[in-house]
């Protein structure tokens, strides 16, 4: 669907302060097996404007032309049943370059239109069921945003966490039986003064953020003014920004290259399990995700071996929203690092 | 792990080539001298998502073929897909009930019989009933439970090197899978052929009468409701044996799985405890399982149940059932401030929380609107789960799958009727369907707290309070809203105006500071309030007043008897809120001489009255893997 070209979004690297949600989110973008951000914060702490800002800082990936779920023409083994059949046919798939999309799913969504139903109108016009794609077959390899995510129909939250399980959507509904894959990052604003996540959406997120207003007047100066000139005028805006979004999507570029040569021996391994023992967490996902993060952490400062410090940045992330192991516990902003401003992506 | 099965080629519910039962399809092929061809395929794993529809579970009409040829064909669902296969419920607590009800009766008969469209079809549906959940997001129905046959609790690993396996693994696991794939698959292979192996023994094991014996006493003496225990643990022995490689069960194997089949049927909380296997008799036979057993020594059974020792009780501090009702709970934690009856304010800790009874109100046929889960309601907005379709009209909530399904018979006939009008799908008035669509409405629940010094003698507060936690644990699996009101003093607050978030009502019942007198009546007039508010805002709410108090009022609004006034008021809250149902938990100490006036005010609200006791639904419970 087409809308009149919109205003360029806030540049990432204009958000004054926040570096840790900023880190977090980068994070994903370097590794989206993280299972994505929750963040959790007052109002006007410019969470849906760093989300949005996202766009300018992602990369490309492969489609296939045409393909509503975003099938990739190197995953053969995983593509959808149109281009199963086209490729079954001799078919030559075309491919495409285009950006990772955000995509966001709003309050109001229902579950049809979230996991995807019947084409009404192929139905009515050939006589033959056809599925029409939802929101979960957009956001397959992208980012998937969920704003005040804790608003969201207990339908929705269900069917979300499904998909984000397996990485497979799965309908079987209205005379349409189905599957897709479905693997988004999952990124999630909220405010807790209107109410927690249920522990088992909360395990889902990989990170999780707690950010507050800034309490610095030095810095909420800075934000009035870069504010007032955006607003003014966003496209001279963005360019000024452009050098410094160039540099940071460098270095995430690099990041991702390094990745898949980044180790953690088995000290690191085992320093990870004892601090999810101690915490006292339930399961094993921050295992798993705490590897993960330190892994990419030590990507994003260039290194490809993973260092006791990597599992500290990793722990302020992965742990937090874990420790909370019955719905009355309060989420703990604990963290092995004192100031939220430390190390800037 | 599943090894492949032999079906018939074009059969859709996979029938046995070599099986007894087939479906009428087959059956029919089979009879009209149809030279039937066999297939290998892998056994089927059906995952059911939450959000299916029952018409995909079940089946339906084979809309594409009605429209085509005019012909009702049946179009099998997931329990034919399943036959012979495994079924997969991932948060099966969270399943519609409808669903659940239809997939555990095919589940116990081994057939789905479907009555629907015009059609009556039945064929085959067994398979291994798989479901898995997280406690915390509420219940399974007791009957629900008990039809599994097996049940088993899974923890995170907590030992430190076992956990860094997992880690590596699952490391290993993301960078490689086909990797990771052939690595393990010699010992896939050796588990397939062991299940084939015990698959084909099983027909043939032996059970020997003593051990049956065994199975009874061991669930007598675990409390269990029902039977399906007994036939759960003989079955899972004979299998246990047969993986095994052996012909006959023995204790072992009884021991072993027992308490896989008595964890969620017992009706109270504990580990499941095992009497001690009994001796084989002397004259045991071991051969030949059509051979009768041979009369035993009649004193035999008895001498078993003489020598059998106490039970143990392993590691849980519960005491055992509870008849006594005098007895009151003691919280886990040692109390703090114990007998303190001082007029200034303290702070009391929660007792540990407990389940509670059903306060559900009745389903009616209200349309409403909202999330949650307490009461199941028709839903007025187009929000909530498409559960069935209805030829009423009135909600512009089309079912078009529906529609097209009541369409698909007559569409032959339509396009010759009407041939110039070249319509791929011929719809008319009486076909048209709507949807009717169910949500889990969370109700309102007020909690109007007496926070008076009365309150606390006899620890009245910390059962109290135990009881309200439990409550508001319930509220949060229901995803109810909350609101909570304390009169002290000379007046009545609102501490917690209407939320959804529970912990911040627990937060609140933590700090609630008693001390001062009774002004019920201020409280009353407040609880009032906040009604009048709920249901001006959304007319078809249906909240719950919970009244916690003595009764004991001694501060009025006016001149009269504050008890009195008190009375009255409620009376009259009563009639202003037809709809509002009230409870009220009587915190007055039993002893010789009780004044009884919670419940005068119980009966003027027309409530239902409870004591902290008999609010609680079995004993103490652990909640959400608390400590």
């Amino acid at each position: 669907m087409n809308v009149a070209r919109q205003r360029e979004p806030f540049s990432f690297s204009a958000i004054v302060g926040q570096e840790t949600m900023k880190k977090a989110l980068v994070l994903n973008i370097i590794n989206p097996t993280l299972s994505g951000v929750l963040i959790r914060g007052e109002k006007g702490t410019a969470k849906s404007t760093a989300v949005r800002a996202l766009a300018e800082l992602l990369p490309e990936i492969a489609v296939v032309e045409g393909c509503p779920f975003q099938c990739d023409p190197s995953d053969t083994r995983h593509l959808c049943q149109y281009c199963k059949v086209r490729v079954a046919n001799g078919e030559e798939l075309g491919v495409r370059q285009r950006k990772v999309r955000v995509v966001e799913l709003p309050i109001s969504a229902t579950e049809d239109r979230v996991v995807g139903t019947m084409d009404l109108e192929h139905a009515l016009k050939e006589g033959e069921k056809k599925i029409e794609p939802g929101i979960l077959a957009q956001a397959h390899r992208g980012i998937l945003y969920v704003d005040e995510v804790n608003l969201l129909d207990d339908h929705v939250v269900d069917v979300l966490l499904d998909s984000a399980a397996m990485g497979v959507n799965t309908i079987e509904r209205e005379g349409i039986s189905f599957s897709h894959q479905a693997r988004f990052t999952l990124v999630g604003t909220m405010n807790p003064e209107e109410g927690e996540l249920r522990p088992q959406l909360l395990d889902r997120f990989g990170l999780c953020v707690n950010i507050e207003g800034l309490r610095d007047p030095g810095q909420r100066v800075e934000v009035i003014k870069r504010r007032a000139a955006y607003e003014e005028d966003p496209g001279r805006f963005s360019k000024q920004w452009h050098a410094e979004s160039q540099k940071l999507v460098g270095k995430i570029m690099a990041a991702i290259k390094l990745y898949p040569q980044v180790a953690a021996d088995e000290g690191i391994l085992y320093a990870i399990a004892e601090r999810s023992i101690e915490a006292g967490v339930d399961g094993h996902r921050s295992d798993i995700i705490m590897l993960k993060a330190a892994k990419t952490i030590a990507a994003m400062h260039g290194r490809t071996e993973v260092i006791e410090e990597d599992i500290d940045e990793a722990a302020e992330l992965a742990l937090p929203h874990r420790l909370r192991r019955r719905p009355f516990d309060e989420i703990v902003a604990a963290s092995t690092r004192k100031s939220q401003n430390a190390k800037s992506p | 792990m599943l090894p492949p099965l032999a079906v018939i080629a074009g059969c859709s519910c996979q029938c046995d080539p070599d099986g007894d039962r087939h479906c009428p399809e087959c059956a029919q092929r089979i009879r009209s001298g149809e030279i039937i061809k066999t297939r290998i395929v892998p056994s089927p794993m059906i995952d059911l998502p939450l959000g299916a529809t029952e018409d995909m579970v079940i089946g339906s009409i084979d809309f594409e073929a009605a429209v085509k040829t005019g012909v009702s064909r049946f179009m099998p669902g997931l329990l034919a897909r399943a036959n012979r296969g495994v079924l997969y419920v991932d948060e099966v607590n969270l399943l519609d009930d409808h669903l659940v009800d239809a997939i555990l009766d095919a589940s116990e008969s081994g057939l789905n019989l479907v009555e629907r469209e015009g059609m009556s079809v039945w064929h085959p549906s067994r398979f291994v009933l798989i479901g898995t959940m997280n406690p915390e997001e509420g219940e399974l129905r007791p009957q629900i439970l008990d039809r599994f046959g097996l049940a088993v609790q899974v923890e995170g690993e907590t030992e430190l090197s076992l956990r860094v396996e997992l880690l590596k693994r699952r490391e290993q696991f993301d960078l490689d899978w086909e990797g990771f794939e052939r690595k393990y698959s010699n010992n896939l292979e050796k588990i397939r052929e062991s299940i084939v192996n015990a698959r084909s023994l099983l027909p043939g094991l032996f059970i020997p009468n003593h051990l049956r014996t065994f199975i009874s006493e061991i669930c007598t003496q675990n409390n269990v409701a029902g039977h399906r225990a007994d036939l759960a643990i003989e079955r899972a022995a004979c299998a246990h044996a047969a993986l095994d490689g052996r012909t006959e069960v023995s204790s072992d194997d009884i021991i072993a799985v027992a308490p896989l089949a008595l964890l969620h049927r017992m009706r109270s909380v504990q580990e499941p405890q095992m009497p001690p296997p009994p001796p084989p008799p002397e004259n045991e036979e071991t051969e030949d399982p059509d051979r009768e057993e041979p009369p035993r020594d009649l004193d035999e059974p008895q001498q078993q149940a003489e020598a059998m020792p106490p039970p143990e009780n392993p590691r849980q501090s519960e005491k055992p059932d509870a008849g006594d009702g005098a007895q009151e709970a003691e919280p886990e934690q040692p109390p703090k401030n114990d007998e303190e009856t001082s007029p200034q304010e303290e702070v009391q800790e929660i007792g540990t929380p407990f389940k509670v009874r059903k306060l559900a109100s009745e389903k009616d046929n209200k349309l409403r609107s909202g999330s949650g889960r307490r009461s199941r309601t028709r839903s007025a907005t187009k929000q909530g789960r498409y559960v069935k379709s209805t030829p009423r009209r009135g909600r512009d909530d089309l079912a078009l799958d529906a529609t097209l399904r009541a369409a698909a018979p007559f569409q032959v006939r339509r396009r010759r009727q009407a041939p110039e009008r070249r319509l791929a799908v011929h719809i008319k008035e009486p076909d048209i369907r709507e949807k009717i669509r169910e949500r889990r409405v969370g109700n309102v629940l007020l909690f109007l707290v007496d926070g008076s010094g009365s309150m606390g003698a006899h620890r009245r507060m910390v059962e109290t309070k135990a009881a309200i936690m439990s409550l508001l644990l319930d509220a949060y699996q229901k995803r109810d809203k909350v609101c909570m009101i304390v009169f002290r003093g000379d007046d009545a607050k609102i501490v917690l105006p209407l939320t959804g978030s529970v912990d911040m009502a627990g937060k609140h019942l933590a700090e609630l500071a008693i001390g001062g007198r009774t002004p019920l009546s201020a409280g009353l007039s407040k609880a009032a309030e906040v009604l009048f508010q709920v249901l001006h805002k959304t007319p078809s709410a249906q909240p719950l007043v919970l009244v916690v108090t003595d009764g004991k009022a001694n501060v009025g609004l006016g001149e009269g008897a504050p008890h009195r006034e008190a009375v009255e008021i409620a009376a009259h809250m009563k009639a202003r809120f037809p709809e509002v149902r009230f409870a009220v938990i009587d915190t007055e100490p039993p002893g010789v001489v009780r004044f009884q006036l919670a419940q005068e005010l119980a009966a003027a609200l027309n409530a239902e009255y409870f004591h902290p006791e008999t609010l609680r639904a079995e004993e103490l419970v652990k909640i959400a893997k608390g400590e």
